[in-house]
């Protein structure tokens, strides 16, 4: 993976392909990404669409084709892989811990202004096994975002989580890259939840982009499939 | 199906089976010599775990140092009765089983048998939490932050294995022999001075038992914190390589033992 990209550009795919054992789920993937942009990614299950995010935050490495992303990578993940064995506040510090960089004395302010900033403050103590689905995610959305990414990746952000709750997690999605600019590709089966927060939809299917437009057009898209996808019709 | 299809599908078996073998192999070899890199050179520069080491210390050493002791205890009260048994039988050589048993102890028995017991409860337990934590993404999320999963999470419990498993097979050898001296004494009254002598014990005896407890120790997290990080899919995936640790762990230890021994013998005369 290369750390730069086209003038902006936040993340460049070009020709990706992926492969498990004699199984292809990605084949000449080509995505451009600009800076400060809300990607939604959806598809039908086993699609390829968590591959894709793992290739762009470089957790697996592509057999061909080449990707490029500029500056820092947050990811939250769909099972929020918080550490059992860390406490809240020790969760969110990890990257900032690890990667050096910041001054100790500055970790515990910042970890408690994002533990804020997701409605957790007072739960620093708490170990993940205490949490509910939501706070957990909230947590791992705090820990992607802590060292303030320039691309932060949310792979099924809401799944498993009552439509209240959904609400509240994107409403922190918005409201954190509204600040910051920072980013964003959602990776997700709730399509009018990511269709609101994204403002453009790629539908990954057959181990390619079979459609990418914005998400204001994502019903009345062209392609039967992915209108027939996006309304919920067998 | 015609005899050329069948022929090409067994041979197409035989080669993937083999490619997948010399892959594991291969990926076995690369996790030894992380952890040993970065047990040399890594763990100590930059961040770690708070109080990693001491607390895989505890549950290597003091939470397995009970089951030890009882395993231990028992295989030498049944060592001594079943030898003091056979040696009263043919000639009376009972006053050699003490200075006999301790050899044997010193030199394999104690090492072995301890990583043996460690290689079932500690190894499963690695696998267990490095493949639950595999099929939960947390070694994605290590690998977000710049962490090495091998350094974080298989460098601090072998040092501490390492370590632990020479102090326990120490503690064994100790509970093991003062089992079999009270076995002896009591039922073959074989007075406790004849019995704990340990003239036999040669000092080549004490190293190379502590490199089998050393390399033993060794053994156990890499192979099991290998098959943690193979695991695939979700429990069931955890329980195959739990299963796979413990399997692969002691099948280590056994091989490592012969390894040693023959090594020993051939070098020192003392296997």
């Amino acid at each position: 993976m290369l750390n730069a990209t086209a003038q902006g550009l936040a993340i460049e795919l070009v020709g990706v392909g992926k492969r498990f054992g004699s199984r292809t789920v990605l084949g000449g993937v080509d995505l451009r990404i600009a800076r400060g942009a809300r990607l939604g990614v959806i598809g039908p299950a086993t699609g390829g669409k968590s591959v894709l995010l793992k290739i762009i935050a470089g957790l697996y490495r592509p057999e061909a084709g080449l990707v490029r992303v500029a500056g820092r990578i947050g990811m939250l993940f769909q099972n929020c892989a918080l550490f059992d064995f860390l406490s809240v506040a020790d969760n969110v510090a990890f990257p900032l811990v690890q990667e050096g960089g910041v001054p100790a004395a500055e970790i515990e302010p910042r970890v408690a202004a994002r533990l804020r900033a997701v409605g957790l403050a007072g739960s620093e103590r708490k170990l993940p096994s205490e949490l509910s689905g939501g706070m957990k995610k909230r947590v791992g959305l705090a820990r992607a975002t802590v060292a303030t990414p320039d691309v932060v990746l949310y792979d099924e952000p809401t799944a498993g989580l009552d439509p209240v709750t959904t609400a509240k997690i994107y409403g922190l999605l918005r409201a954190d890259h509204d600040a910051r600019g920072s980013t964003a590709v959602v990776v997700s089966s709730d399509v009018d939840a990511v269709a609101a927060f994204a403002d453009t939809i790629a539908f990954v299917d057959g181990g390619g982009v079979r459609w990418i437009g914005p998400a204001a057009g994502l019903r009345d898209a062209d392609d039967a499939r992915v209108r027939d996808f996006a309304r919920g019709t067998p | 199906m015609t005899t050329a299809t069948r022929t090409r599908r067994t041979i197409t078996s035989i080669g993937s089976r083999t490619l997948e073998t010399v892959a594991a192999v291969a990926e076995l070899g690369s996790v030894a010599a992380q952890t040993l890199a970065g047990a040399v050179f890594g763990y100590w520069r930059g961040k770690r775990p708070a109080g990693g080491i001491a607390r895989q210390m505890y549950f290597v050493g003091n939470r397995s140092l009970l089951f030890v002791l009882v395993t231990l205890g028992f295989v030498g009260m049944v060592m001594v009765y079943q030898t003091c048994l056979l040696t009263t039988k043919v000639v009376d050589g009972r006053n050699q089983v003490g200075a006999q048993w301790i050899r044997l102890l010193v030199l394999d028995v104690g090492p072995s048998l301890t990583a043996m017991m460690l290689a079932t409860r500690v190894g499963a337990g690695i696998a267990a939490e490095i493949g639950s934590m595999k099929v939960t993404e947390q070694l994605d999320a290590l690998r977000m932050s710049g962490v090495t999963p091998v350094r974080y999470l298989i460098v601090p419990r072998f040092l501490a294995c390492v370590f632990m498993t020479v102090v326990l097979s120490m503690f064994g050898i100790a509970a093991s022999w003062a089992a079999g001296g009270l076995t002896g004494y009591y039922s073959f009254q074989i007075n406790p001075r004849i019995f704990f002598d340990v003239s036999m014990v040669e000092p080549a005896h004490v190293v190379v038992g502590l490199i089998k407890a050393a390399t033993f120790g060794a053994a156990i997290p890499i192979v099991s914190g290998f098959c943690g990080l193979r695991a695939r899919g979700s429990s069931e995936g955890v329980g195959a390589a739990t299963t796979s640790a413990v399997i692969g762990s002691s099948f280590a230890v056994i091989v490592l033992d012969l390894v040693i021994s023959f090594v020993a013998m051939t070098a020192f005369g003392a296997g």
